[in-house]
């Protein structure tokens, strides 16, 4: 299915062909173009993208404009709330938050990126072959799939995070990095599961069916009717996986098991400061805040893009009809 | 119906051993508590601390798998599931836990399904209406709040009002009071220290069920069958409940089980934030001191909820849907 519909693709029905598409009649909208419109539409979705883009960029970009960096300590300056000095305030060692916080987001994002994007991919590969060969195949991996369910991951990664035998993978991968891949094994299953009940209702469908008889081959019958059909889901996915990732990393860290120093998360900022919560205030409060600059929008861009793809929802208005 | 629950239940017996296994090599292969012995002061020589470790049946100097079976053969054979590194027995530690644990999640896992089915039939017959949309922006809310700093917050909360009302209403940490007289006053300190946990956990686990409950009874709430119940001259709450609640609570029972992972994850955190002396605890502490044997026990427990879980999802399953109990 290709997203840009062309004239002579449809002439069976003999309605385009009584067209002529010089005198501008009508304008042929892509699918792409169409659920664009219809995101940007809703106001509360593209503030939410607007949100979130902005703490991006201040992850990636906020430490040009601030001299300090995460380790130094300014004597002058410790225990000292928000100032002209230290935006954010400093710690009570001394370093400056602000800088701590560049990064503590940046890791957050990298980390909710990674483990969107890959385990979504994985996901829809797993769900669809599953889908796809049905039989023995579907049993044996839905059986991997709810045994990988099964496996508590909040114990995995205390082990793969605590765990000294791995010393040499840990001096060559940051620690992030570790929690991001461990967070990647087991954030996929859920995702896997949906996709393949939406796979298998599709599978029966005719065109399906057909592209069997002639013969097509079954990756291919996969990656060229099934993918496209979920890709609304995958997406929806997506930014549901992002803000899956950024929230696992925070309870990780929180209780000891994720990041730890020398690199800096929100979980770990928001982790170091809740034994400080009434002395350093700011400390707690400044991660947080940030924390839900981060998921809150990310929840109002899926909610928005749920309406945009779903060609039956109300709620993203109307097209307003172009004057002449 | 009692052979579909029994072939379920060794599905997910298969299953406990094969994660259960995958964490045990996971962990004997990652964690070396020998590392940590060299801390000590005076520091042990090698011979000393391969001595103490092979006579605990930790023996760093045999292969993973060497480990591995014979850790299986003595669970097998004797139902012992080894010793820590400092010596103390895997069995006995559990055996003090499990129930601080077990008595928390189930009364938490419970407590959740109950709430957030109500609410979600609730809100589904106010669809719009401005409690329909308090209790859904609600579970939603819940979806983007990370749990240990919720229950972090609520516990600040316990204290405000602790310190506000100048004497102790509610525990906020630990699971019993000292020199409380056994019989009725042990139980009712005991319940007094359950509270806020288990609140805690409750508020924050409601939110899934109640979409989905919500959700699919707006499916069904609008279909023929129901009509028809309504024409028959059942009032619209008649219908909902004979008629629409119960297709609808099919999908909802069969999420059960995959919601729990998430409950006793929950669980986790609540022990780490209320210094709780359970099984989550117990075993983040003992993963961080590098002891195989516990993450191994843990993972199996853990591991046993989701399948009791996943049971108690298949037998409401058979109870509301007449097609599983025919085939």
């Amino acid at each position: 299915m290709s997203s840009q519909p062309s004239l002579d693709m449809s002439p069976a029905t003999g309605i385009l062909t009584t067209v002529d598409l010089n005198k501008g009649e009508f304008e042929i909208i892509s699918k792409r173009k169409i659920i664009f419109r219809r995101f940007m539409r809703n106001r509360t979705a593209v503030a939410g993208l607007a949100i979130f883009l902005l703490v991006v960029a201040f992850g990636f970009l906020g430490g040009l404009v601030s001299p300090w960096d995460t380790t130094s300590i300014d004597p002058l300056y410790i225990s000292t709330g928000p100032s002209a000095v230290h935006w954010f305030g400093t710690t009570s060692a001394g370093t400056d938050l602000y800088a701590q916080m560049v990064e503590a987001v940046r890791t957050s994002v990298l980390i909710g990126l990674i483990v969107g994007a890959v385990s979504v991919v994985f996901a829809a590969v797993y769900g669809c072959v599953m889908a796809y060969f049905g039989g023995k195949v579907d049993k044996v991996m839905l059986f991997f799939l709810e045994t990988m369910i099964m496996a508590p991951s909040i114990l995995v990664v205390a082990i793969v995070v605590n765990g000294s035998g791995g010393e040499q993978i840990r001096q060559n991968v940051p620690g992030w990095l570790l929690l991001t891949i461990v967070l990647l094994i087991f954030n996929w299953m859920y995702t896997a599961r949906v996709i393949r009940s939406m796979a298998m209702s599709l599978i029966s469908r005719d065109y399906v069916k057909a592209a069997r008889y002639m013969g097509v081959p079954p990756m291919k019958i996969v990656w060229r009717h099934l993918v496209p059909n979920i890709g609304s889901l995958l997406v929806l996915e997506f930014t549901r996986g992002i803000s899956a990732a950024i929230l696992a990393e925070v309870s990780y860290t929180f209780i000891g098991i994720g990041v730890k120093y020398p690199n800096f998360s929100l979980g770990s900022l928001i982790s170091q400061a809740s034994s400080q919560i009434n002395t350093l205030p700011w400390m707690f409060w400044i991660p947080l805040l940030f924390f839900f600059l981060l998921v809150g929008p990310l929840s109002l861009m899926n909610d928005g893009l749920r309406d945009a793809f779903d060609p039956t929802s109300l709620s993203v208005g109307k097209v307003k009809k172009k004057k002449k | 119906m009692i052979k579909y629950v029994m072939r379920r239940a060794a599905t997910y017996l298969v299953m406990i051993f094969l994660t259960t296994s995958a964490g045990y090599l996971l962990a004997v292969s990652t964690l070396n508590p020998a590392l940590l012995e060299q801390e000590k002061i005076p520091r042990p020589s090698p011979e000393q601390v391969q001595a103490n470790f092979a006579s605990l049946g930790l023996d760093p100097s045999l292969s993973a798998w060497d480990r591995y079976t014979q850790w299986l053969t003595n669970i097998f054979l004797h139902w012992d599931w080894g010793r820590s590194p400092n010596g103390a027995y895997i069995n006995v530690e559990f055996g003090q836990r499990i129930w601080v644990s077990t008595r928390l999640y189930l009364a938490a896992v419970i407590l959740s399904i109950i709430i957030g089915v109500a609410l979600g039939v609730y809100s589904a017959a106010r669809q719009y209406k401005f409690s329909d949309r308090a209790i859904t922006g609600y579970s939603y809310l819940v979806y983007i709040l990370p749990a240990p700093v919720a229950y972090f917050l609520v516990q600040m909360g316990a204290v405000a009002i602790n310190s506000a009302a100048g004497q102790r209403v509610f525990f906020v940490t630990g699971i019993s009071s000292p020199g409380v007289e056994p019989g009725w006053p042990a139980f009712v300190d005991l319940a007094a220290h359950y509270v806020v946990p288990t609140f805690c956990i409750t508020i924050m686990s409601w939110g899934g069920f109640q979409i989905a409950q919500r959700q699919y009874l707006l499916d069904s709430i609008n279909a023929d069958f129901v009509r028809t119940a309504r024409a028959k001259g059942l009032t619209r709450n008649q219908a909902i409940r004979r008629h629409a609640l119960r297709v609808s609570f099919i999908p909802v029972a069969q999420s059960i089980a995959f919601t729990v992972p998430a409950i006793f994850a929950g669980g986790f955190f609540a022990e780490a934030i209320f210094a709780w002396p359970g099984i989550g605890l117990w075993s983040i502490q003992a993963i961080g001191a590098q002891d195989v044997n516990a993450a191994a026990a843990t993972l199996a427990y853990g591991s046993f909820l989701f399948a009791l879980g996943a049971i108690i999802a298949d037998i409401a399953t058979t109870v509301v849907d007449p097609r599983v109990r025919i085939s």
